[in-house]
């Protein structure tokens, strides 16, 4: 016997409304995902334009230190510091250099054993 | 009566929307399909953006990876004149220090110029180029003052008019920018060292996809020569930006980075190089020549240690003297004078026309030949072939010219490569002149051997000797050991290259001996003998045409350890203005000095004088102070 509509229970009209709800709140979290993502990709592309930045500044910084340290050790630089300095440098005259020939390696004596001696013991073949 | 007036009205309403719709129909279709390409075209200028990304230019590094040339980027200052109103006085005040800018002439170039565009609009100027190369540091000085940037007539702060305000925002924060592209400046850390090895850079505008580029090319020297290693390939970036002209990182469509330019290892050595300017720096104040210019070379490989020619020029800076920035030791010819010698007798001993014992009646400095009397600088009677070489006899060299032949004579000086480019990897070597044997005179046999009516550079010069050394191989200059990339990785390294056998092995050994003897106390150049190495060495002083204007070109080019050659130095003065001109008076002492200190610097044995080990007190952790005497093996 088809009942009346007045007689349905509010159990049964729960289901669609809670897959209403359900569906809703998905759209919903989905387009806050994706607010969310585009707030994510927006400031981390702010941080990437940030850290280039940085980047190129230690790397200008860098350049910078470079060309002074070359400056810096360039030999008119040196000569000049070591004549302010009164350091008294000078190179090395010819007498003042010692030439050590190498001496030959003595041959080996026939019988002499050149390399380690081999591991004896139970192990060994 | 009232449904009819309705109706109209109703027809009236429909038809005028129906008109409304069909305009805005019509505008749609307009927008959207017939301007499409050109609306669209004009949306994506106003966000997306394309920019070049300059590669680094490559370093040039000495020997033992001392930097001789690096790069810095740097900004391009440019102004937007529409945006500066009528207030260029007071932007020019706050600028002009700080680009080292002269305010009146910055003032002029802020005035906003029309001009009529192809469609014959009136369009202002937005781009005006105040300064170029400007350092980052710079540049922030720049912005801060701009920000600062105070106008003492005007209250901004009562200011109601939003145009006013937004004239005033944009002055401080938009009128002056820099170029999207960053420039490079080429800093040399050592100044004028090297010089004229190094060569200098410029900058070259050009447009690549509607991209405007500024580019560092290099002008001279090994900057022009090793330019398309050195430059790298630029990278590129498209994106898009927002409202605030800043960038929107995610929205890149491409992004490909620079490649930057290789590093050049040179085999210049640094040390040398300072060496040979200072000594050469000497020799300039104390004979006051036109120019002074020095070679230290490897015979064995052709390896350049060193190049020098003064005056020079700072690269950092070029100026405008081309004088000071030509290279004279490949640029400039003149006539050899003695050192010449060295070509003809060698050429001799190798044809086995003469052995170093052979006499010649040397006239006693008087010699008649094809209508011209040849003159010696000393009386001279009967000379060995070694004799002519140590007292450097011109009539002794002509004799020997003369019984080689005009056709030997002519084939072995192109052999040592007179007349011929040596090949130096450096822009501007000329050729020098060796004419063809049916252009020579009659006399011409005579003088090309004493070094005139030919034209050699000092490069070629210093090659002839180097092969002499060499056992008789002519090499190739050699001024890039390798190339490497920013890693340190080597990407191509060079050889020395053979250019060919000169003289035989023998001939070349004759040649050392008699060479040997120059500085000696017989010999021309007693002023180049080393205390602990044997030098072979040949002195050089021609008189500069016209021949009566007592102008000399003095020269010495001498190698050791003789026998087993190490370094070879070539030294000349142009025009040397003291009481002594002769190349074995002025070079030599040059010579000596230099030597010694190259000596000492490559740490090259003793082939002569106490080799031997001092005697010095030795110390060792368990044994008293003693002098111990230890001799060399």
């Amino acid at each position: 016997m088809a009942r009346n509509r007045k007689n349905q229970s509010a159990a049964i009209r729960f289901g669609p409304a809670l897959k209403v709800l359900l569906l809703c709140a998905a759209i919903v979290s989905a387009c806050l995902g994706y607010v969310w993502l585009k707030k994510q990709l927006g400031e981390l592309g702010q941080q990437t334009r940030r850290r280039e930045a940085l980047v190129r500044e230690l790397h200008a910084q860098n350049e910078k230190l470079r060309r002074q340290l070359a400056e810096l050790q360039s030999v008119p630089m040196l000569e000049q510091r070591v004549k302010d300095l009164k350091l008294g440098l000078q190179p090395p005259q010819p007498a003042q250099v010692w030439n050590l020939s190498e001496p030959a390696p003595d041959a080996a004596a026939p019988d002499e054993k050149q390399y380690a001696e081999k591991p004896k013991g139970p192990g060994s073949p | 009566m009232a449904n009819k007036l309705q109706t109209r009205r109703l027809l009236l309403m429909a038809l005028l929307l129906g008109v409304a719709f069909a305009g805005l129909g019509y505008r749609l279709v307009d927008l959207q399909v017939l301007r499409h390409d050109d609306l669209r075209t004009e949306a994506r200028k106003n966000t997306e953006r394309g920019y070049q990304i300059p590669a680094r230019r490559g370093d040039i590094l000495d020997a033992k990876g001392n930097l001789l040339a690096t790069s810095v980027f740097v900004k391009t200052v440019c102004a937007d004149p529409a945006l500066i109103g009528n207030r260029q006085g007071e932007v020019a005040h706050a600028l002009a220090g700080l680009l080292e800018l002269k305010e009146s002439d910055l003032a002029q170039r802020l005035l906003p110029h029309t001009r009529l565009n192809e469609r014959h609009e009136t369009v202002t100027n937005h781009y005006v180029v105040l300064k170029r190369k400007v350092s980052v540091d710079t540049w922030q000085k720049v912005t801060n003052a701009m920000a600062q940037l105070t106008f003492a007539d005007v209250n901004e702060k009562e200011l109601t008019s939003k145009s006013q305000k937004a004239f005033y925002h944009d002055l401080r924060a938009k009128s002056i920018y820099t170029d999207p592209v960053d420039d490079q400046l080429r800093n040399y850390p050592s100044h004028s060292l090297a010089a004229h090895v190094l060569g200098y850079t410029g900058v070259t505008e050009r447009t690549n996809g509607g991209m405007r580029v500024l580019e560092t090319i290099g002008v001279d020297g090994m900057e022009r020569t090793l330019d398309d290693k050195l430059r790298g390939v630029p990278g590129w970036r498209q994106t898009e930006v927002d409202r605030q002209q800043r960038e929107l990182v995610a929205l890149r469509e491409e992004d490909v980075d620079p490649r930057d330019g290789l590093n050049a290892v040179l085999t210049i050595d640094a040390f040398l190089q300072h060496a040979l300017e200072m000594s050469l720096a000497d020799a300039m104040q104390h004979e006051s020549p036109i120019s002074v210019s020095g070679i230290i070379l490897r015979p064995r490989t052709g390896e350049i240690l060193a190049l020098a020619v003064l005056p020079t020029f700072d690269p950092n800076n070029p100026g405008a003297n081309e004088d000071a920035r030509r290279d004279r030791v490949i640029a400039d010819v003149h006539e050899p004078g003695s050192t010449f010698k060295i070509i003809v007798v060698s050429g001799a001993l190798n044809d086995g026309l003469v052995t170093l014992n052979d006499q010649f009646d040397c006239e006693h400095g008087h010699f008649s030949f094809g209508g011209h009397i040849l003159h010696d600088h000393a009386s001279y009677g009967v000379l060995s072939t070694e004799g002519i070489i140590t007292k450097s006899s011109n009539i002794g060299a002509a004799k020997i010219g003369i019984r080689m032949g005009e056709t030997r004579l002519y084939e072995h000086m192109r052999d040592f490569g007179i007349g011929l480019h040596t090949g130096i990897p450096l822009p501007g070597e000329v050729a020098g002149f060796l004419h063809p044997v049916k252009a020579w005179k009659k006399v011409s046999i005579a003088q090309i051997p004493m070094g005139q009516g030919v034209a050699t550079t000092s490069l070629q010069m210093a090659m002839a000797m180097c092969a002499i050394a060499n056992k008789g191989v002519l090499m190739r200059p050699m001024l890039v050991d390798r190339l490497q990339d920013q890693k340190g990785e080597v990407v191509a390294r060079y050889s020395p290259q053979t250019v060919r056998r000169v003289i035989s092995e023998e001939a070349a050994r004759q040649m050392v001996e008699a060479l040997k003897t120059v500085a000696t106390s017989d010999g021309t150049a007693p002023k180049a003998a080393l205390d602990h190495y044997t030098v072979a060495g040949k002195t050089g002083t021609a008189q500069k045409p016209p021949y009566t204007s007592n102008k000399f070109y003095a020269s010495f080019i001498g190698f050791f350890p003789a026998d087993n050659p190490e370094v070879c130095i070539y030294l000349s003065m142009d025009e040397p203005k003291g009481n002594l001109h002769q190349g074995g008076q002025i070079c030599a002492p040059v010579f000596k000095s230099l030597a010694e200190q190259v000596a000492a610097y490559l740490n090259i044995k003793p082939d002569k004088g106490d080799t031997g080990f001092p005697e010095f007190p030795i110390t060792t952790v368990d044994q008293a102070p003693k002098t111990a005497a230890v001799r060399a093996p």
